[in-house]
């Protein structure tokens, strides 16, 4: 059978992959699908755990992360949809007021 | 081992459609490359014995959220990114370095780990459908109880955030509300010329704006047309 390690080391690999997308994007739904990407990554880690120890927590935990992120996608979603409605672009770099 | 080749299938899988949906400069390709993602991270949890949460990873995040991501891309007519010249350059180097040293961490701990204690092969009872209902039914049922009063806060946020200004606009007389501007059309005669507005009177309303328009010069009198009339 496949060691609990290797699930681990495939989530790191996928949450890195994206946090890189978030850094390095300046597309504000590229960065969204970064995010989305980062929070699978983090239910596989769930649903190895859960699976290999045996523990019903970890499953229903991702349940409850679904629905956070659908939630998430919603209000995201719309906050971009304000954002290009006043900016015409979804550049994050040019949506820089609250810096200054 | 077959197992194992799935393993290597779909999690080369899911790291190349990651490694793609950073890659792309075109927002749609991303979209497709998350649903190779998720797609082959549904395989995975199948592996795990998980067939409840790879079910609902697709139907609500392949199905839901990826149609809601597509369909905003596809309405505001996204441009690709274009190239920018890389800002920070001397700071590279102590990146890479940076990023060796914690990867040299993960893989020496992950190692490390494996050979203790931890179970080998996943519980085969634990992610059926049943024994996620009566979890979620019966000890998890304050968070399932909370996660719908998220899902109708997310819902009304969502449509106040996407929701077009409208603008108050008069569109006859009589429609006359306090906080419209036809007051001010009607008191900017000054004292003595104005208008008396009378809210649900639309007729009288009208020929009192119109008469006041008249005087003013903005229209025309009616007696250059010939009069219709009227009861």
């Amino acid at each position: 059978m496949i060691p609990l390690t290797w699930y681990l080391a495939l989530s790191a690999v996928l949450f890195t992959i994206g946090v890189v997308g978030v850094i390095i994007k300046r597309n504000a739904i590229q960065m969204f699908m970064c995010i989305e990407l980062m929070l699978n990554a983090v239910n596989l880690t769930f649903v190895a755990f859960s699976s290999y120890f045996g523990d019903l927590t970890g499953q229903l935990f991702v349940f409850i992360v679904m629905t956070v992120a659908a939630a998430e996608a919603a209000v995201g979603l719309g906050i971009i949809i304000a954002v290009f409605r006043n900016r015409e672009s979804l550049d994050v770099d040019e949506a820089s007021v609250l810096k200054y | 081992m077959l197992t194992v080749l799935l393993f290597i299938l779909f999690g080369g899988l899911a790291v190349g459609c990651a490694i793609a949906l950073v890659a792309q400069r075109n927002p749609l390709y991303s979209a497709i490359s998350l649903v190779g993602v998720f797609v082959s991270l549904a395989c995975l949890y199948v592996m795990l014995a998980a067939p409840f949460i790879a079910a609902v990873q697709v139907i609500v995040y392949a199905g839901a959220i990826m149609v809601l991501v597509v369909f905003v891309i596809m309405l505001l007519n996204v441009e690709e990114e274009v190239r920018r010249p890389v800002r920070l350059f001397h700071l590279v180097p102590i990146a890479m370095g940076l990023a060796a040293v914690l990867i040299g961490e993960t893989a020496f701990i992950l190692t490390l780990r494996g050979a203790s204690g931890a179970p080998q092969a996943p519980n085969q009872q634990v992610g059926l459908t049943s024994s996620i209902g009566t979890g979620l039914f019966t000890e998890y049922l304050l968070p399932f109880e909370i996660t719908s009063v998220l899902i109708l806060m997310a819902l009304v946020g969502a449509m106040t955030l996407a929701r077009t200004a409208t603008v108050a606009r008069p569109e006859t007389p009589g429609d006359f509300r306090p906080d419209s501007g036809l007051k001010l059309v009607a008191d900017a005669a000054g004292d003595g010329g104005g208008a008396v507005i009378q809210p649900g009177k639309t007729e009288e309303t009208g020929r009192a704006m119109a008469e006041l328009q008249i005087e003013r010069g903005e229209a025309a009198a009616p007696s250059s047309r010939p009069p219709r009339g009227e009861g």
